[in-house]
């Protein structure tokens, strides 16, 4: 199937170092344009947590030609939907607005002024988000996890920062934070729209050829450790539910294994609908849960992800929810998946993939992540071969190699 | 815009029994979306089967005569595809995306449990531990009991007052039997229509629709609800939560999905709350600095629905004043109108958020669903959307917001927390171990309902496409009852 799919894929790299990608997606007729420039978790100081988040909640706030409401003003006006991020920023509109939508994405991220009432504001409602987020078990429990299980290492930190750091932080700090990081230097804009892939890329040119800056020196993240044993923790909430978060540190995007252990991922707890054995287990014929997942992939990052089981389920049910996970993970690690199991993920896998390049903003993400991984444009076309070529023992292989049940923490918050 | 892009080529197909398809040939990417719609939802249940319509949507996946326990899923994942399913106030929904040289095990699907659903009683009992963690899941989120309790408060008559997911007491009591019943009263073909869009061959999928769901028996027709009359005072309460945010909820009663009024609600609401430059966003989180967040759904339906306000107190906002200031900028409305630059501008977030509804086939079959269900017209319906719009002068737009925006039948309340914070950003003591009468006290709440759908909103003239400022509030309020 994917080799019917014609993708036509353009790149150009500007002397600023910035790369530019255009997709071009004919049957459409809205685009979209994504920015991601080379900014890392560890570029931001310890003691400014939530300080790269409340940067990109803030880049809309305000720049050197508008303020806060004329921004918003501007794209709605075109029909745009406009953000900010941590890395750089995302607008979708009508194609016909790409020249007045693309200055408004060129103007967020590189002139944003970060007036000091709207980062007040912002901060305010971030430090809100926080403590409503400190009321919810789901939340509580998933940030106690990935402390735990990256200890020391800055990964543990929360994105979003804590309420002791973000109230500290001042408008002086994200202008230093955005002069130091958006850089054009190893960054990427994509853009999907119904444009030739040259045409696309002329314009963004236009836009993005006074980016100035030199590169950035990142700092180097320390090898993370796999915690010695295993380990439980437990906080009560008042709730109906108790939230349970089961698991490890995981791999890398470029982990020579990433693919066996995506179809290992299917099999064990991601497979769509209710197919993956933990959804089958412990929704379909238990009726433990409505919520249930467990994988190791989706995580995998530039640095390495987690290995996360995740359940939603009443408390007296908790014990048998948590055996039930340990149950599967022991046994994948130890015995083959069938014939038969394996055939169904394939299949799924190699003829999902299309429905990865119906959107704007999923073709634009595509062709970034192509390129930061090293992945190729034609990646759509390797991908089916490479999932075929996946054997039963490679599965249990990779299960064995990445999965730790000896060194698994179990992180639970709600009801007792 | 052009008209064409609007409503594309839709090929009707019409069956003796009652069915209707909708099919829409479209290429070059070789997918295939389906949606099955179904006039079945939560206001077809009667007192004590709260919850049926959605818990029996559940039951859909559990195995037909053709299809064994857990075989769609797994088919549906075989063929590269998704499937998943929603119900609300007004209907339940079944959807497929999937190869274009696959997809018409769909139609397979949907053919088979239309009628022939096995229902199984220990399917039955495992599948209810489900839904009522479902149910669980729902009293613990801040946004979905307080949106609950407005509608439990507004209607009090019509089946809209009970929650989607239904009732505890009632899903617990639930036996097998009531749903077969259910299922044979409201499940046939001409409770149904079908949407199918993407690289179809259409004369292919006229035959299979005719072999697969030509011969099916009609179930019952619609009954109508008891119908709600309009309040006759402010109705107001308020719920403490384990939250420690102050959140509110206040609703108008309005009209139906569709009239005329409900094209000017949608203009009224987006300037009232549902952009960064919209008033109340304006005046409460940006020159007061009293909520964190705010937003208004206009929310019809196939019975006259609400409009609702949702907001999230900063700590230690006044509570008055917040209301005061909600009064003060909907009467403004009311008398100023929408300047002529602000309704171009909200028209132009209203055209992009269709045009952004047709990059999927999915999101596209699922729009010409709403609009066929939701509608007068049916489907034609969104050939004359952008022009309704457009016509709408400010003159009527206030005349409009005179007619619902009155304090006098308004639905007010609010959720505050149980305990004070101690501080901004420092959760409560969470040390006093929940006990098990907390579930039964919950489960008391005056509403509960998790299905609502501001996605259905969206979709059918839809604000999404334009930066929201407040963000999550009505999605959190409205979070759709997915399987």
């Amino acid at each position: 199937m994917s080799r019917d799919i014609q993708l036509e894929i353009g790149e150009r790299e500007l002397r600023n170092g910035l790369t530019l990608l255009a997709v071009r997606n004919p049957r459409v007729q809205t685009f979209a344009a994504v920015t991601t420039l080379d900014i890392r978790g560890i570029d931001e100081p310890v003691d400014r947590m939530g300080l790269a988040n409340l940067v990109g909640s803030c880049l809309d706030e305000g720049t050197k030609k508008h303020d806060d409401l004329e921004l918003a003003k501007a794209a709605e006006a075109c029909g745009a939907s406009l953000d900010g991020s941590s890395t750089g920023g995302v607008v979708m509109a009508p194609a016909s607005s790409q020249k007045p939508a693309l200055a408004l994405l060129r103007e967020i991220i590189l002139e944003p002024t970060f007036p000091s009432r709207q980062v007040k504001r912002v901060q305010a409602e971030v430090l809100t988000e926080i403590a409503a987020e400190e009321d919810d078990p789901r939340t509580v429990a998933a940030r106690r996890f990935r402390r735990y299980v990256y200890g020391d290492h800055p990964l543990a930190r929360p994105a979003q920062g804590t309420a002791a750091t973000v109230a500290k932080l001042t408008p002086k700090d994200l202008r230093a934070y955005h002069k130091r990081l958006f850089r054009p230097a190893g960054g990427y804009v994509a853009i999907s729209a119904p444009d030739e892939v040259e045409q696309s890329l002329d314009r963004l040119e236009k836009v993005f050829k006074s980016f100035r800056g030199d590169a950035v020196e990142h700092g180097e993240y320390p090898t993370v450790e796999l915690s010695a044993g295993s380990h439980n923790d437990h906080v009560a909430m008042p709730r109906e539910q108790v939230h349970i978060y089961l698991g490890h540190v995981g791999v890398r995007r470029n982990d020579p294994d990433f693919y066996v252990l995506s179809v290992m991922d299917h099999i064990l707890g991601t497979g769509p609908g209710f197919t993956s054995r933990c959804a089958r287990k412990l929704r379909d014929e238990q009726g433990l849960c409505y919520a249930v997942s467990a994988g190791i992939t989706p995580s995998a990052g530039r640095e390495p992800g987690t290995f996360t089981a995740y359940i939603g389920t009443s408390p007296e049910h908790r014990q048998r929810a948590v055996d039930g996970f340990l149950a599967e993970i022991e046994r994948i690690r130890s015995e083959l998946v069938s014939e038969q199991e394996l055939e169904d993920v394939k299949q799924y896998l190699t003829g999902s993939f299309v429905f990865a390049l119906e959107r704007n903003s999923n073709l634009a993400a595509y062709a970034i992540r192509a390129k930061r991984f090293g992945l190729g444009f034609d990646f759509i076309h390797r991908y089916p071969d490479t999932i075929r070529s996946i054997t039963t023992e490679q599965v249990r292989a990779a299960a064995e190699r990445h999965l730790h049940p000896d060194r698994i923490a179990v992180i639970s918050a709600g009801a007792s | 815009m052009s008209e064409s892009l609007m409503l594309p080529d839709v090929r009707v197909v019409e069956l003796d029994n009652g069915f209707r398809a909708l099919l829409v040939e479209r290429e070059p990417l070789p997918v295939v979306a389906s949606v099955l719609w179904y006039a079945v939802g939560a206001r077809d249940e009667r007192s004590g089967e709260t919850g049926l319509s959605h818990f029996l949507e559940h039951m859909m996946f559990k195995g037909t005569d053709r299809f064994g326990k857990g075989e769609i899923d797994l088919l549906t994942s075989k063929m590269g595809g998704s499937n998943n399913a929603f119900t609300d106030n007004d209907s339940t929904a079944y959807y497929f995306s999937l190869a274009a040289d696959r997809w018409e095990t769909a139609l397979e699907i949907e053919s088979s449990r239309m009628r022939s659903c096995l229902l199984d009683p220990q399917e039955f009992a495992s599948e209810k531990n489900v839904v009522l963690e479902e149910l669980a899941m729902g009293e613990d989120e801040p946004w979905r009991p307080l949106y609950q309790a407005c509608e439990g408060l507004m209607w009090q008559v019509h089946p809209y007052h009970h929650p989607v997911i239904g009732y505890r007491e009632d899903l617990e009591r639930l036996q097998a039997q009531g749903m077969r019943d259910y299922y044979a009263r409201h499940y046939g073909p001409n409770r149904a229509f079908l949407t199918v869009v993407g690289a179809i061959d259409p004369q292919r999928t006229v035959d299979r629709i005719h072999e697969l769901f030509g011969t099916l028996p009609r179930a019952a027709e619609r009954q109508t609800p008891l119908g709600e009359p309009l309040p006759k005072g402010e109705r107001r309460a308020e719920l403490r939560t384990h939250h420690s945010v102050t959140r509110f909820c206040i609703g108008f009663p309005t009209c139906r999905m569709g009239d005329f009024d409900d094209y000017a609600l949608d203009l009224l609401a987006h300037d009232l709350g549902n952009s960064k430059n919209s008033r109340l966003y304006r005046r409460l989180a940006l020159d007061e600095e009293l909520v964190t967040d705010v937003s208004v759904i206009n929310e019809t339906r196939q019975d006259p629905g609400g409009l609702f306000v949702l907001g999230e107190l900063r700590q230690g906002a006044d509570a008055n004043k917040v209301e005061r200031i909600i009064r003060e900028e909907m009467a403004g409305q009311i008398s100023e109108g929408i300047s002529k630059a602000d309704l171009k501008r909200i028209r132009a977030q209203i055209s992009a958020s269709f045009l952004f509804q047709d990059e999927s086939v999915l999101d596209q079959a699922m729009k010409i669903a709403r609009f066929e269900a939701g509608t007068p017209d049916g489907y034609r319906t969104l050939e004359d959307v952008l022009p309704t719009y457009e016509a709408l002068s400010s003159k009527e737009l206030r005349r409009v917001a005179a007619r619902y925006y009155d304090f006098g039948r308004a639905t007010v309340v609010w959720a505050v927390p149980e305990r004070p914070t101690v501080a901004l950003g420092v959760s409560a003591p969470t040390k006093k171990s929940p006990k098990k009468s907390n579930r039964k006290e919950s489960a008391k709440k005056p509403a509960k309902k998790p299905a609502k759908k501001v996605a259905k909103k969206t979709a059918k003239k839809s604000n999404r496409a334009g930066k929201r400022t407040p963000k999550k509030v009505a999605k959190k309020a409205a979070g759709k009852g997915r399987r």
